[in-house]
C-alpha cells in the first residue's frame, strides 16, 4: 500500500540498494541492509555474465547456432512482440546480428491502437514477418470474467501463458528451434515468489469453475504441452538481455527516432487489460502494485535515484479515464456487480488446482532442461522450489 | 451547454456523441421551454428540405427558433441540411428556408463526370477568418454528402469554400448565424476542432 | 477535390469480427469496437460492416452491437447483413449509421430500394452485387454470401438498382475475395461503364497499387478492401493498418 513518499520517513525496513522494503514476498536483508533480491540480480549477472565479455561471447555462439540450425529454413528464431519497448528493441538487434526472425504476436483483442500501430511500424522498417493468434473476443472476455470473479490477483495470466504457447506453436509450425525473448533481469527484477503463479491447470480449473464459453480458440499451455515443446520439440528460450548491457531509456529514444515508435507512458496503455490490471486491479484490491520491480530495478542499476523511486512508487498510478468504463462494458458488468466482486474477499491460487507440486517434484529434470535453456532460468527458479506462503 | 435540435431529421446521436467525446455539454431536444433556455444552439439535418421545413415550422418550433437566432442572438450552428435550411429557399423544395443568411441552394448542374451527390472527403479553403474555423489544421478535409450547394449572396458571409464540379460556399456566417455543409461529427480530428470552436464561442 | 474513397470491410460473425476467404473459412480479426478505435487512430475515411451470417440465418441486425460501434466512430458507416424491412433499416441510421448495404433481399423484394431511397435519401442507400465468375470467365451474380444463384446478369441489375434509386454500387468479385490478387478490374469496369452512380471496387486488393488500379484502369469512384487492411500482408498475422493521407494522395493523385 502506498506509503509516505519520502523515504527517509517511512517506518519499515527499505533495501539500502533498490526499494523492495519488508512487505515483499521471501525478503531478507544482509548486514548492510541489502536485500536478497539485489543479491539475486548480482548472482545472476555474474553467472550470465551480463554485459562482460564473457556474456557477450555466449550470446554470439547462440547467434551462431540459431544460423547454423536455421539452414534452409525461412526463419531461424522467433520473436513475441507487444509493440513494447524490449520486443521492438530485440527485433532491431535480432536484425543487425544476420538473423532472420519470425515475429509473434497473441492478441487478446483488447490491444490499444499504439500497440497495433507501433508492432506495424518496426516491423516495416525491419521488414520482418509477423506470426498472429487472435482469440476470439467473447471467448477472451469470458476467461477474463471468470477470473474476476474468481477474484484471483492472476487475470493478465491468459496472456502471458497464451504468447508462451503461440510462440512455441509458431516455432513449430516452421521448424524454428529459437524462441528469444525480450525479458532482462536487470531492468525489470526477479518477481518474488509466492503472492501471484499461474501455469495452464491453473487457468483452465479457474475457467471451467467459473467462465461459461467453451475454450476453443484461446490456447492453453497444459503441462502435457509444456514438456512436449521443451522436452520433445526441444525449443529453447534464450534471453539475449541477459548477457548483453540493455539500456532501456537509450533503447526507447532509438526507436523513437527511427521507426516512429510511441512510448506509452509506463501505463501499459499498449493493452487495456494490462492498464487495468496494473492501474485498478492490483493496487485497489490485492494492495500490490507491481510498479516497484521496474523502480527498484532502475534504483538498484544507478539508473534512478532511490529516494524518487520510492517517491514514484508510492504516488497513485495513473489512470486513463475511460478504462474502467471500457472494462466494465466488455465484461458486461454493471456498477454495483463491478463493486460487489471488487470489494469480495481477495483469493489466492493456493485455493485452486495447479501444476505447481509437479514442477516442484520435477525439479532435477527442470534443473538439467534450465541448464540446456530450454526452458528460462527464472521459470526454473520460480517454479520448481516450495513457495513460501505469505 | 449545447442544445441539439430534434425536429424529426438527423444524425443526433453522432454529434451528441462527438459533443461528449469534447467533453461539452450537449443534449437533444424538441420542447420549446428548453430551447428558450438555451445559450447555443446546433441545427442538424439529413434528408429533404420540404421534409426539413415542414417538419419544423410545425413542430411548433418556428417561433422560438426565429426568436433565438434573430432577436436573442444566440450563437446557432446549422450543418448539412440544416446550414441549408438557414438560407432563403432551395431548388430542392417549395418551401422557403429560414432565411437567416442571405444565401440561397442551388441544385449541382449537370456535367459530364461529375458524380451527384458530392459525396465523400474534400477539402476547403478559407475565404476569410472566422471564430468557428479557427486555427484549422494544414490540409483540414471534411465529410461531404450532398446533392445541393449553397451559394451566399454577400461574400461576407462566406468563410470556407470547396470545390466539387463548381465552387461552393461549404461553411457560412453571418453574425451569430453558422453553417456547415460538411459533416463535423463525421470527420474524425478536424470536425472535432471545428465544434470544439463552436463551444468555446 | 474530391478524394477516392478508401474503405475498410469488417466482416461481422455474431459478435466478433472475422476474415474470410473465398466467401469460406475464417480467422478472427478481433473485437469489433475495439478494432474500429484502432481504425479511428488511423483516420479511416469511412468503415463498411458486414455480418455474413444474418441473411444465411435468417437473423435480424444485432443492433446492440452496432449502437456500441457507432458510439466509437467519428467517421461515415455503412451496415449491411440481413436488412429487411423499413424499421430496421431506421433503426439503424438511428443508431448512427449513414448508409445501408442491401444485397440479398434487392433480389427478393427490389422495391425495398426504392421504400429506403425515397426516404432517407439515395446516398444512404448501397446496393451490393456479389459476382462469381465460372470457368469459362461467365459472371453471374449470387445471394446468402454466394450460396444461391440469382437469374440476372451483373450489367442489368446494376442498371436496375440504379434505376431502383441506389445511391452506390458495391461490387464483389467472390472468387478474388481473400486473395490479394487484386481486383477484377474487367469486372468492375463493366460495372461502372454500365451506371451513372458511384461504383465502389471490392474482392482482392492485394496492395495499394491494386487500389490505385481499381480507379485508374476501371473508373471505380472508391475502394474497399478487407484482408489488405487487417493483416499484415498475404499468409501472415492480423495488423490492422491504413495507408496515410500521404501515400493516398501519390496513389490517387489528380484524379
Amino acid at each position: 500500500m502506498l506509503l509516505d513518499s519520502n523515504i527517509k520517513k517511512v517506518s519499515l525496513q527499505v533495501c539500502s540498494r533498490c526499494i523492495y522494503d519488508e512487505r515483499v514476498n521471501a525478503i531478507t536483508f544482509d548486514k548492510d541492509g541489502v536485500c536478497n533480491y539485489c543479491h539475486q540480480v548480482e548472482n545472476l549477472k555474474q553467472q550470465y555474465g551480463t554485459g562482460v565479455e564473457h556474456g557477450e561471447a555466449t550470446l554470439n555462439t547462440f547467434v551462431e547456432e540459431i544460423k547454423q540450425a536455421g539452414k534452409g529454413k525461412k526463419y531461424n528464431c522467433i520473436i513475441g512482440v507487444s509493440g513494447g519497448t524490449d520486443s521492438s528493441y530485440l527485433a532491431y538487434l535480432v536484425k543487425e546480428w544476420g538473423l532472420r526472425p519470425l515475429a509473434v504476436h497473441y492478441d487478446n483483442t483488447w490491444n490499444s491502437a499504439i500497440a497495433t500501430q507501433n508492432i506495424r511500424n518496426v516491423l516495416t522498417a525491419l521488414n520482418i514477418d509477423l506470426y498472429t493468434h487472435v482469440v476470439d473476443n467473447k471467448e477472451s472476455d469470458d476467461i477474463f470474467k471468470a477470473f474476476f470473479y474468481a477474484g484471483v490477483a492472476e487475470i493478465e495470466a491468459p496472456t502471458d501463458l497464451a504468447l508462451a504457447e503461440v510462440m512455441y506453436r509458431a516455432a513449430w509450425k516452421y521448424n524454428v528451434k529459437y524462441v528469444l525473448e525480450g525479458h532482462s533481469f536487470v531492468t525489470e527484477g526477479i518477481t518474488p515468489v509466492g503472492r501471484n503463479y499461474f501455469d495452464g491447470k491453473y487457468i483452465k480449473a479457474i475457467h471451467q469453475r467459473y467462465g461459461h464459453r467453451p475454450m476453443k480458440t484461446y490456447p492453453l499451455m497444459t503441462f502435457e504441452r509444456f514438456i512436449w515443446w521443451s522436452v520433445m520439440a526441444r525449443i529453447r528460450k534464450i534471453r539475449p538481455f541477459w548477457y548483453i548491457d540493455y539500456n532501456k531509456e537509450s533503447a526507447r529514444k532509438f526507436l523513437e527516432r527511427e521507426y516512429n515508435w510511441q512510448y506509452y507512458g509506463g501505463h501499459h496503455l499498449e493493452n487495456r487489460m494490462t492498464a487495468f490490471f496494473h492501474g485498478i486491479y492490483a493496487p485497489q484490491k490485492f494492495k500490490t502494485d507491481f510498479r516497484n520491480n521496474t523502480l527498484a530495478a532502475l534504483a538498484r542499476n544507478g539508473k534512478m535515484d532511490r529516494e524518487e523511486a520510492w517517491a514514484e512508487y508510492n504516488t497513485p498510478p495513473k489512470v486513463e479515464n475511460e478504462l474502467l468504463t471500457y472494462f466494465k462494458k466488455r465484461l458486461g458488468l454493471s456498477d454495483d456487480e463491478y463493486e460487489r466482486v471488487m470489494n469480495d474477499v481477495p483469493r489466492s491460487w493456493h485455493e485452486f488446482p495447479t501444476s505447481k507440486k509437479r514442477f516442484e517434484k520435477l525439479r532435477p529434470l527442470f534443473a538439467i532442461l534450465a541448464k540446456g535453456n530450454f526452458v528460462p532460468m527464472s521459470f526454473y527458479l520460480k517454479y520448481c522450489f516450495p513457495s513460501k506462503e505469505d | 451547454m449545447i442544445t441539439i435540435i430534434d425536429y424529426g431529421m438527423g444524425n443526433l446521436g453522432s454529434v451528441l456523441n462527438m459533443f461528449k467525446r469534447l467533453n461539452v455539454p450537449a443534449k437533444i431536444t424538441s420542447d420549446a421551454d428548453l430551447i428558450a433556455n438555451s445559450k447555443k444552439i446546433l441545427l442538424p439535418g439529413v434528408g429533404a428540405f420540404d421534409n426539413a421545413m415542414n417538419s419544423i415550422n410545425n413542430s411548433g418550433l418556428r417561433e422560438i427558433l426565429d426568436h433565438k437566432a434573430i432577436v436573442e442572438r444566440v450563437h446557432v450552428l446549422g450543418i448539412c441540411l440544416g446550414m441549408q435550411l438557414l438560407t432563403r429557399s432551395s431548388e430542392e423544395g417549395e418551401c422557403a428556408g429560414l432565411g437567416w443568411v442571405q444565401a440561397s441552394t442551388y441544385k449541382f448542374p449537370p456535367a459530364a463526370g461529375l458524380k451527384v451527390p458530392h459525396m465523400g472527403w474534400n477539402v476547403v479553403k478559407p475565404t476569410r477568418r472566422s471564430e468557428l474555423t479557427k486555427e484549422l489544421f494544414d490540409k483540414s478535409r471534411f465529410y461531404f454528402v450532398h446533392s445541393y450547394y449553397v451559394k451566399v449572396e454577400n461574400e461576407n458571409n462566406s468563410i470556407l469554400k470547396t470545390h466539387h464540379g463548381i465552387t461552393f460556399d461549404s461553411a457560412i456566417q453571418n453574425q451569430n448565424i453558422y453553417g456547415a455543409q460538411f459533416h463535423p461529427e463525421k470527420s474524425h480530428k478536424f470536425g472535432m476542432h471545428l465544434l470544439k470552436n463552436f463551444a468555446n464561442l | 477535390m474530391l478524394r477516392t474513397r478508401v474503405i475498410p470491410t469488417l466482416l461481422l460473425r455474431n459478435e466478433s469480427l472475422v476474415k474470410t476467404i473465398k466467401f469460406g473459412k475464417y480467422v478472427y480479426i478481433g473485437d469489433p469496437c475495439n478494432t474500429v478505435r484502432i481504425f479511428n487512430e488511423l483516420e479511416v475515411d469511412e468503415l463498411i460492416f458486414l455480418d455474413i451470417t444474418a441473411t444465411v440465418e435468417g437473423r435480424a441486425p444485432n443492433l446492440e452491437i452496432l449502437a456500441d460501434i457507432a458510439n466509437e466512430c467519428f467517421m461515415p458507416l455503412g451496415y449491411g447483413g440481413g436488412v429487411k424491412t423499413f424499421e430496421q433499416a431506421k433503426s439503424i441510421f438511428q443508431i448512427g449509421f449513414e448508409k445501408i448495404v442491401i444485397n440479398s433481399h434487392a433480389i427478393e423484394n427490389p422495391v425495398f430500394i426504392s421504400e429506403l431511397s425515397k426516404h432517407f435519401g439515395n446516398q444512404a442507400v448501397i446496393a451490393s452485387i456479389d459476382v462469381r465468375k465460372s470457368f469459362f470467365g461467365h459472371y453471374s451474380v449470387r445471394t446468402y454470401s454466394g450460396k444461391k444463384k440469382a437469374d440476372i446478369e451483373p450489367t442489368l441489375w446494376a442498371r436496375r438498382l440504379e434505376e431502383l434509386g441506389a445511391g452506390e454500387i458495391i461490387i464483389t468479385s467472390i472468387g478474388n475475395e481473400g486473395t490479394w490478387s487484386g481486383y477484377d478490374i474487367d469486372l468492375v469496369k463493366t460495372i461502372t461503364e454500365a451506371v451513372s452512380i458511384p461504383v465502389v471496387a471490392h474482392g482482392g486488393a492485394g496492395c495499394l497499387q491494386d487500389l490505385s488500379d481499381a480507379v485508374k484502369l476501371a473508373g471505380a469512384s472508391a475502394v474497399a478492401a478487407g484482408s489488405l487492411f487487417v493483416f499484415q500482408k498475404k499468409d501472415m498475422g492480423v495488423l490492422i493498418n491504413y495507408p496515410t493521407q500521404d501515400e493516398q494522395e501519390n496513389l490517387f493523385g489528380d484524379i
